[in-house]
């Protein structure tokens, strides 16, 4: 007895072996990929009937005798083909295996030959409830189980004698339900990992194109910004200047600017535009141009820059705005005249005094409101004196503990090198920034200007 | 970034907690947003718990007063940390938004507001 049950499970896992390879290998070709992205066509319906009305063929011949009964799993291939192809697709199994059935005749050949048909029929119907969704392992078990009692009922119902059926019935009912069941639970178990791979796989490749069109726009941005910063720092008689800009990942559209106002005046501006990106970045390319454009050739500073105002707040929707410092150097009378339209004010370290001055004046930011007033104010810049402007993405640089680099680490450092050269004093605040930063990402653009007033030349 | 929305009358009150930068800003302008489609017209902003406000944050609420100011409604602003209150400052906001101490306050002046 021993050996007959060892026989019979070696046979078992014999034909689970046939089952699996055949939903591995059917599940791996291009037709069946087709199906289950509902991409119907005569070609791959064809190949599905074909290949599972074989199964269903092959289920016949292979049945395993269990108890003195054939366990046959026939009904496997059209269940199963009807899960995943629909009704049409289940029917055309059903039918190959069904009538092959038939034709093999016997006294249960009408309810078995019958019961085949069905069982494609039923998985179609269940396709069609689900809306073409796989009902997951659980479900096509249940399913096989259940079509296999039903089989059970047809035999009784149709074979005639009743007596010889209900004998036959009696042995084979449990092996065959089973047989079916666990044949299905393999099956379902190996399309339902393709599934769930083909989803993940699908998940992976929206990130990917995702992660990809981010990185573009951050290009954009990036090429946009730097395509309209100067591209040389002009000479200037008796005064020294240097720029930086730092963009980060995200640019911030900070910019610098320099305007040619007349021979002996020079227009310089820093600034930066709030929110990140392509928006910004445009944004800023906007700014500068209206800008650059009142200013060119036009002394003035407060009227120039409350006029830019009137063009950007015009093209200023969801809120955008600018923050801008903006000021004319007299080169030959060797004063500054600056507004500060709700920018950082710029640090001046006086030579003489060695004070440092904050660059405030009232104003408001570009962009926010139609009609603006800027308080004008002028200074007279000595030998040695420094005027340092930023944006805040120098003061507001944090590092990896979150704190932030702040006026006063500026301030302090402006107070310790002063007796730099613009062009390094650029340099200095660049590293001394970056070595506070340490590890921490950069989030904001971090620009700084530098002007220094050197000996005066006589004309 | 926490959104807490609140009723207070005809006013609606959204209570922010965290830090108010590029990326909490998109979060914040769709609640705003969200308020001012369903009809509402008088936001206060209450930002006591933000402890960081970027360019960003300043960005979403011009939006929201500029949106609200044509619909004759009005944002106003309530019990600022002294660091946001300076990043308005700078950026001359100050003088554009009605700033207030007490959350109360803001709401009962924002209720009056055009009225």
């Amino acid at each position: 007895m021993a050996y007959t049950i060892l026989e019979l499970l070696l046979t078992l896992v014999e034909k689970i072996c046939v089952i699996l390879v055949f939903a591995y290998l059917v599940s791996r070709t291009t037709y069946f990929q087709e199906i289950l992205d509902k991409k119907f066509t005569l070609k791959n319906q064809a190949f599905m009937i074909l290949i599972f009305g074989a199964f269903s063929i092959f289920g016949t011949y292979s049945g395993i005798q269990m108890f003195d009964a054939i366990a046959h799993v026939r009904d496997l291939g059209p269940m199963i083909a009807g899960l995943i192809g629909g009704p049409v697709i289940g029917l055309g199994v059903g039918l190959i295996g069904g009538v092959h059935r038939y034709f093999l005749g016997g006294f249960t050949c009408l309810s078995c030959s019958l019961a085949t048909v069905l069982a494609g029929v039923f998985g179609g119907l269940i396709y069609k409830a689900r809306k073409g969704e796989f009902i997951g392992v659980p479900g096509a078990v249940a399913f096989a189980a259940l079509m296999e009692s039903f089989h059970m009922g047809l035999a009784l119902l149709l074979a005639r004698p009743f007596e010889e059926a209900l004998i036959l019935i009696e042995t084979v009912s449990v092996p065959m339900i089973f047989a079916n069941a666990a044949g299905m639970f393999f099956f379902a178990f190996v399309l339902s990992n393709l599934i769930r791979e083909r989803e993940t796989a699908e998940e992976r490749d929206q990130y990917q194109a995702e992660l990809e069109r981010k990185r573009q726009e951050l290009k954009i941005a990036h090429e946009i910004q730097q395509s309209f910063l100067p591209d040389a720092i002009p000479l200037l008689k008796g005064f020294e200047l240097a720029a930086l800009n730092l963009p980060a990942r995200e640019v911030g559209g900070d910019f610098y600017d320099f305007i040619p106002i007349a021979e002996d005046k020079i227009g310089v501006t820093i600034a930066d535009v709030s929110g990140k990106g392509v928006p910004a970045a445009l944004f800023m390319a906007l700014s500068r141009t209206v800008v650059r454009t009142n200013a060119r050739g036009n002394p003035s500073v407060a009227e120039v820059i409350e006029a830019a105002n009137s063009s950007i707040s015009a093209d200023s929707k969801s809120g955008m705005f600018v923050t801008l410092f903006y000021a004319v150097l007299n080169l030959k009378a060797r004063t500054l005249t600056y507004v500060n339209a709700g920018h950082n004010p710029p640090a001046l370290f006086r030579a003489l005094s060695s004070d440092i001055i904050m660059l405030k004046a009232r104003g408001i930011a570009l962009g926010a409101m139609d009609e603006i007033v800027l308080e004008e104010r002028m200074l007279q810049l000595d030998r040695g004196d420094t005027v340092v402007f930023y944006t805040d993405g120098v003061t507001e640089a944090v590092n990896e503990r979150e704190e932030q680099f702040g006026e006063e680490r500026l301030i302090a450092l402006i107070n310790e090198c002063h007796g730099l050269t613009a062009g390094a004093l650029v340099e200095r605040i660049k590293s001394a920034v970056l070595a506070f930063c340490g590890g921490a990402p950069q989030f904001d653009d971090i620009t700084v200007m530098i002007l220094k007033a050197g000996e005066a030349e006589d004309a | 970034m926490e959104i807490e929305e609140k009723d207070a009358g005809k006013v609606k009150i959204l209570a922010l907690s965290g830090r108010l930068d590029a990326y909490s800003s998109n979060e914040v302008e769709k609640s705003i947003t969200g308020l001012i489609d369903e009809g509402c017209v008088r936001i206060v902003v209450n930002l006591e718990e933000v402890e960081y406000i970027s360019s960003s944050g300043l960005r979403v609420m011009l939006a929201a007063l500029k949106r609200l100011r044509k619909l004759k409604g009005e944002l106003s602003l309530a019990c600022l940390r002294p660091y946001v209150k300076e990043v308005f400052d700078i950026a001359g906001f100050t003088q554009l938004f009605a700033i207030y101490d007490r959350e109360a306050e803001a709401v009962d002046r924002c209720a009056a507001a055009g009225e």
